[in-house]
């Protein structure tokens, strides 16, 4: 047991993190409604689709049409029709505070059970042609407090849904992975400098685990960004620079791979896995950032931080970064074990025929 | 860091290559010879087409041009050279000539290009010094390449697949700064490009001076 409670502790934070980052149900949301557009001056019947909603069992029923913090349409009608399906009556104005033809509005919801949620620009309002019509509808504020869901659940965002969930493993793999690579620079740099053996056999153990992250990496994002790009992949310069880096790193294996002695693959390995490294930072911390990406942080995005990590995904995304990295740990040194041992059989046969 | 003997072993690998005309010959060729395929398969080049070819002629030719420069020469040579030579001075030397020479190519290919179909080019200015930022790059990469693949046999594919994906970054950022100087897109701060490809060569630079005195002593 001594010696060993990284291993455990990696493992049990892993569990948790799936666990929790799995069972933990999403906050209540919309994902759809309908009609998407419609006149000013008419009645509009907006048909709601509620995730993880009580429409049914909720009484206190409250929604807003919202164009800006000070006008807002509160509804004329609700009625619910099971849990997730409801249709809203609103009465549009004649006339709208600015002059613009295209008006988006935003729909809020608001009942005892779920709390308050929102469905950005859920309706486009054109603005018919007679601007001095009757403004009377127009509420200045949400009328009342809103309802507050303090259970413990993961933010509802439109687009993501369920698939915030890949914030635990997509970004998490990249932390790790990062941290792995530092490690393999370390052990490179402590190879050219002392010219101990068992440094080599630490920095390849740990690049090629962090190949492996990288390539995880790669695989969680374009499963995610079919869910919410629509494609595997995209021309987003984030993706494409992690392929040249990850192609950077697929070269070093080769070059392990190449038949050489020892102490020679050693040091060209070692120099090599310093200038990969080198080359890699301006790939993924520079031209990025340089560059307008899909990412969050990126290109206007926001980055980690708001709504996208609040408090209830920090609780799973930090252990998994220390889970994940924890788990490469062990791996790593399951590999150094194995190529040591390798290495020990190779050179006693060696000894037997010589 | 002596310049006298920089410029002592830079001399030393212009005269061995003028005198083994053949080796300095055949690149020539093998450029021209690439260059007149192309023009033959396109028979007009638009200037898409021609930023594109542009630097795959270059990296082709570029990496064929720079495997001699380490790899062609034989162990008893080294360890010649290893009592002549300071490594650095040797480094620097090596990557002022692989640089002028690749340099050198670069305005041959541009001239036969114009020659066969035009040229499409509008800011010279940023294309050309963006042009000598990343074939700087270009150089010390496959110098480094050369350097790594130079001990093994069977070096040369070594080379290439060590090679093609680190010049990548450098690629990518070129390809972008010769499509803005012919017009084919539109950025503002595409000179951020050029800085940013400064600031690899720095990077590189530096990793190779470091690296180089170790990786030489074998």
């Amino acid at each position: 047991m001594k010696g060993k409670w990284w291993k455990f502790s990696g493992a049990v934070i892993m569990i948790y993190v799936i666990l929790m980052g799995m069972l933990t149900p999403l906050k209540p949301g919309i994902t759809a409604t309908s009609p998407s557009s419609s006149k000013s001056g008419s009645e509009v019947e907006i048909t709601v689709k509620g995730y993880n909603t009580h429409f049914k069992s909720a009484g206190d029923h409250r929604a807003w049409l919202k164009l800006d913090s000070v006008h807002t349409i509160p509804v004329s009608m609700i009625e619910t029709l099971s849990e997730t399906d409801a249709k809203l009556f609103f009465d549009i104005p004649d006339a709208f505070p600015d002059g613009s033809r295209m008006n988006p509005l935003t729909l809020i919801m608001d009942n005892e059970m779920d709390g308050a949620f929102v469905q950005p620009n859920a309706l486009f309002v054109t603005v018919s042609d007679s601007l001095n019509g009757d403004a009377g509808p127009w509420k200045k504020e949400l009328a009342g407090q809103f309802h507050q869901n303090d259970a413990f659940m993961f933010p509802f965002r439109n687009i993501l849904n369920e698939t915030i969930r890949n914030t635990f493993f997509h970004v998490a793999i990249w932390f790790a992975m990062f941290l792995l690579l530092m490690a393999g620079l370390y052990h490179a740099v402590m190879y050219l400098k002392t010219q101990k053996i068992e440094h080599d056999f630490q920095s390849s153990a740990f690049n090629r685990i962090a190949i492996m992250y990288g390539i995880l990496g790669l695989m969680t994002g374009s499963v995610w960004a079919k869910f919410t790009w629509n494609a595997f992949w995209t021309p987003d310069v984030k993706l494409n620079m992690t392929a040249v880096a990850l192609l950077i790193y697929l070269a070093y294996l080769v070059l392990r791979g190449a038949g050489q002695d020892t102490d020679r693959r050693a040091k060209i390995s070692a120099s090599y896995s310093i200038f990969a490294f080198l080359a890699l930072i301006p790939l993924v911390f520079v031209i990025p950032r340089m560059t307008d990406s899909l990412h969050p942080g990126n290109g206007g995005n926001p980055a980690l931080g708001g709504e996208d990590l609040d408090h209830t995904l920090r609780l799973v995304f930090y252990p998994a970064i220390v889970g994940l990295t924890l788990l490469g740990l062990w791996m790593t040194n399951l590999l150094i074990r194995y190529e040591k041992l390798k290495d020990y059989f190779l050179s006693q046969n060696k000894n037997e025929q010589g | 860091m002596n310049v006298q003997r920089i410029s002592h072993i830079f001399f030393k690998e212009l005269s061995i290559d003028f005198r083994q005309k053949y080796a300095i010959g055949g690149i020539f060729l093998f450029s021209a010879a690439l260059v007149y395929i192309i023009y033959k398969a396109y028979n007009v080049i638009q200037p898409r087409e021609w930023t594109i070819l542009i630097w795959l002629i270059m990296l082709f030719v570029g990496l064929s041009a720079i495997v001699k420069s380490f790899v062609q020469e034989s162990k008893n040579t080294f360890l010649y050279y290893y009592t002549l030579f300071n490594p650095l001075e040797l480094i620097v030397a090596k990557l002022m000539y692989n640089f002028l020479f690749l340099w050198l190519l670069f305005i041959i290919i541009i001239g036969l290009l114009y020659f066969f179909s035009g040229y499409p080019v509008k800011d010279n200015i940023l294309f050309y010094t963006g042009s000598a930022w990343g074939i700087m790059g270009m150089s010390i990469i496959f110098t480094f390449v050369s350097v790594i693949s130079s001990s093994d046999s069977g070096s040369s594919t070594l080379m290439s697949i060590l090679a093609l994906p680190l010049v990548l970054p450098i690629l990518l950022l070129l390809l972008k700064i010769s499509a803005v100087s012919v017009r084919l897109i539109s950025d503002t701060s595409v000179w951020d490009d050029v800085w940013m490809l400064a600031g690899i060569d720095s990077i590189m630079l530096g990793a190779i001076m470091m690296l180089f005195p170790g990786l030489w002593r074998n």
